[in-house]
């Protein structure tokens, strides 16, 4: 009866209709549409930041991640590769071993990091070998040959096959110091990297550095990375409480943080345009309900009790609100699912992009049903909240006065 | 005559007032939302580029040329007096202050990283960039026989110093070798320019000639003008004056700077554009439903003789009021607000990692222009003029007799 009642109302109100309609599916269209555009421009900005080169899981000394000087290192490299290979849920994971020092070509003299990898898991760890410019990647019997950023070889001028000399700490403070040889280049595209890091095979790299058994990081790839940080947590664990074992929401939380103020500011301007679309929901729910005041005035004189207009009133909204949420849903969906397949590219903001270390220029939207759902019921609860006090207000006229409403 | 045509005007706002007050605080709350966002979002995209302004670009920097390709010492620039003299006589110019770089490497008892060096003389600097304000934590000074050192504050973290901790500087000569120094962290600067937050060490222009064994030149001299408008303008002229040298404004050395800006007034457009069209829609329900349910009185109007345009300027000063009376509201709390928060700051500091990353300050002072007022203004009469467009039609189309005998 109410629901039939409504539905004539409906078809008999066209313009509230179309109003309501068109407003509430836009609203949540863009609200689903602004969601996948935010979660995801941030995943992959974070993906991006991660699998560069920190990784999912670092395995560090107890305290090298506050302090990160040669006293806190990993000085029992071998257990704890012995402990990693033990646990389940690990994909990958190899040592690393990371130290600044002071580069010198022929003519130039730069500070970098100068890093010792173990080439063939760290394939898998970060994106150093797939980030090949020029020349090869290294191997696990190399010796003194370097495989160094683009940016940085451009600072020391030199290039493939070109010696250049590096002094620095060893791990035990000793003064270390070697010639080495470009055997290639990389550019990740991650300015700040390209411009001041250089590899070496670790093996080599703990002979000249007197830092055998020892490491700086253990870089852990777990087989599911939704899962980082339950493994993280397993980690700890199991090797013990002097190192510690972060996932990346921890090594990065800066990165993290900066994500959720750019949400945060991206709902505010959302809110702002919401709140006047609500209103103008509100003020035309309000003018078609008063256009009403004279029929609701003679239902109520012949017996409809209050409760009963206000169900039907708000059966009205809630049907219209449904139809624009799943419609706004749907289309909103869409797109998002669209711009997941085909990322939107941002050719011209690279410049931006690198300024915040993101070395990414196209970004695929998050299409997530469950994200979706929950906007749109945000969307249905604010619409016909919207409504509500119009309708409340018309039932608080008596039938006379309602229907000698002018 | 109009004072008649606004009694009616008004008279029918009143009769509808749930209606009328929900229309005028639609328009309020949108025109303070949009305030709002303009103020704070401009005032934190301004901010990062003066930031950037002050501690390093200037309005204008200038450059030996090819030394930003390839920051050698022998493509410092030479000619200094002839430089100096130009930029202290020109009237456009406030300040100008000369800097010293070089990359190099700074290193602790425990740890070391690349860094770039800068000698500067903080006394300019001070008077140029108003330096002393990004003072985190010690003192703005080199202390006593300039053996002091100030580096940026993510560099402190990273290296774990603290106010008198000793540091070492490495860095190539002119000569091609490695000379170091001791020195000791006297400040901690806090710019939000990410580079040199995390990379800048700064230390005595005097001290850093004799470390590098450069007797003249320097590697950036950074202008800053009084007026910005004139930027382009003094670029000409050095770049005449100067041949030789490379004069490259803020916004060709930041140019991701320049894109936020650019990006920020794009975006506050199209919420502009967006929020008006939401709130003309309302506005336009508004009118053309009061104008329905009073074809009747004008029709009756129209009978006894009252012309077309004097029936549709009432239509229209009702919508202007409206108009109006939502925009002084929304003006004024909005205006309220941003001057609140200009005086005050948006204190984000629970963000503070995360304005960090982004090289934001994490306290915002809102901006506030009176572009924002006329533009708003613009758009509300725009918005209430084109809503009562398509309720006058209909009402053109009625006849008066239907009109009134409807019903």
């Amino acid at each position: 009866m109410f629901l039939k009642l409504a539905l004539r109302n409906i078809a008999a109100y066209k313009k509230r209709t179309i109003v309501t309609l068109l407003l509430t599916t836009i609203t949540t269209g863009l609200l689903v549409f602004s969601t996948a555009w935010m979660d995801g421009s941030h995943q992959t900005m974070i993906k991006n930041a991660v699998e560069i080169y920190p990784g999912h899981i670092q395995i560090t000394g107890k305290d090298f991640r506050e302090k990160p000087s040669f006293d806190n290192l990993i000085f029992e490299a071998a257990i704890i590769q012995e402990k990693l290979s033990q646990i389940d849920g690990i994909n990958y994971f190899a040592s690393r071993f990371e130290s600044f020092v002071l580069f010198s070509a022929d003519e130039k003299a730069v500070g970098g990091m100068l890093t010792g990898i173990e080439p063939e898991q760290e394939k898998y760890l970060s994106r150093l070998a797939s980030s090949l410019l020029k020349g090869e990647y290294l191997t696990q019997g190399d010796t003194n040959q370097v495989y160094i950023g683009h940016e940085f070889a451009k600072r020391l001028k030199i290039d493939l096959g070109d010696e250049v000399a590096f002094v620095g700490n060893g791990a035990d403070y000793s003064f270390a110091a070697d010639n080495l040889t470009v055997k290639g280049i990389f550019q990740t595209g991650l300015y700040g990297f390209d411009a001041g890091s250089a590899f070496i095979a670790k093996k080599y790299f703990d002979q000249i550095m007197a830092a055998e058994n020892y490491a700086t990081h253990f870089i852990v790839l777990p087989k599911r990375t939704e899962k980082a940080e339950e493994l993280a947590v397993e980690i700890s664990r199991v090797i013990g409480p002097d190192y510690q074992s972060a996932s990346w929401n921890q090594i990065m939380a800066d990165l993290v943080k900066a994500m959720q103020l750019d949400s945060l500011f991206g709902y505010i301007t959302l809110g702002v345009i919401f709140i006047v679309i609500f209103f103008v929901i509100m003020i035309y729910t309000l003018l078609t309900v008063f256009a009403r005041i004279h029929e609701i005035g003679i239902l109520r004189a012949i017996g409809t009790t209050p409760q009963q207009i206000l169900a039907m009133l708000l059966l009205e909204s809630s049907l219209l609100a449904l139809i624009s949420v799943i419609i706004g849903g749907l289309i909103g969906g869409y797109f998002a699912y669209y711009f997941q397949l085909n990322p939107i590219v941002f050719s011209g903001y690279e410049e931006q992009f690198k300024q915040y270390g993101l070395a990414v220029s196209a970004m695929p939207t998050a299409f997530a049903p469950l994200v979706i759902f929950r906007d749109m019921l945000v969307m249905f609860v604010l619409s016909v909240l919207s409504t509500l006090y119009p309708i409340i207000k018309i039932n608080q006229y008596r039938p006379v006065e309602a229907m000698r409403h002018v | 005559m109009f004072k008649t045509t606004f009694k009616i005007a008004w008279a029918s706002l009143v009769r509808r007032r749930t209606r009328s007050v929900l229309l005028i605080l639609m328009i309020a709350v949108s025109l303070w939302g949009l305030l709002f966002m303009e103020g704070i979002y401009d005032g934190m995209t301004e901010q990062m580029i003066n930031n950037a302004i002050r501690s390093d670009s200037g309005h204008l920097s200038l450059f030996g040329e090819g030394y930003r390709l390839d920051p050698d010492l022998s493509k410092w620039v030479m000619d200094i007096d002839a430089l100096d003299t130009f930029l202290a006589s020109d009237t456009r110019v406030k300040s100008h202050v000369m800097r010293l770089k070089q990359d190099g490497l700074v290193a602790t008892a425990h740890y070391s990283r690349g860094v770039a060096i800068f000698g500067v003389n903080l006394d300019e600097e001070e008077k140029h960039g108003k330096m002393a304000g990004y003072l985190h934590r010690g003192e703005f000074s080199f202390g006593k026989r300039d053996r002091g050192a100030i580096i940026g504050f993510k560099l402190a973290e990273k290296l774990q110093v603290r106010i008198g901790s000793k540091i070492i500087l490495s860095a190539q000569d002119s000569q091609g070798e490695v000379s170091a120094a001791a020195l000791k962290v006297i400040g901690i600067l806090k710019t939000n320019n990410m580079s040199l937050d995390e990379n800048a060490v700064f230390m005595s222009g005097k001290r850093m000639r004799k470390l590098l064994t450069a007797k003249d030149g320097v590697s950036q001299i950074a202008v800053i003008l009084y007026d910005e408008l004139n930027i382009p303008e003094l670029q000409g002229d050095l770049k005449k004056e100067f041949p030789h040298l490379d004069v490259q404004r803020w916004d060709e050395l930041y140019p991701a700077l320049l894109q936020s800006r650019i990006m920020m007034e794009g975006f506050n457009l199209v919420t502009n554009l967006l929020i008006f069209c939401v709130a003309a829609l309302g506005i336009f329900g508004v009118m053309l439903v009061s104008v329905l349910e009073r074809l009747r009185e004008f029709g009756i109007m129209l009978a006894i003789g009252t012309r077309f345009s004097q029936v549709s300027t009432i239509i229209f000063t009702e919508s202007f009021c409206l108009g109006f009376i939502g925009f002084c509201l929304g003006s004024l709390i909005g205006f309220v607000t941003l001057y609140y928060f200009k005086i005050n700051g948006l204190d984000l500091s629970v963000f503070s990692d995360a304005f960090e990353e982004f090289g934001m300050d994490a306290v915002t002072y809102a901006i506030i222009r009176p572009s924002y007022f006329i533009m708003a203004l613009a758009a509300v009469f725009l918005a209430t003029f084109f809503s009562v467009l398509f309720p006058l039609r209909i009402l053109k189309k009625t006849k008066p007799i239907d009109a009134i005998n409807t019903i």
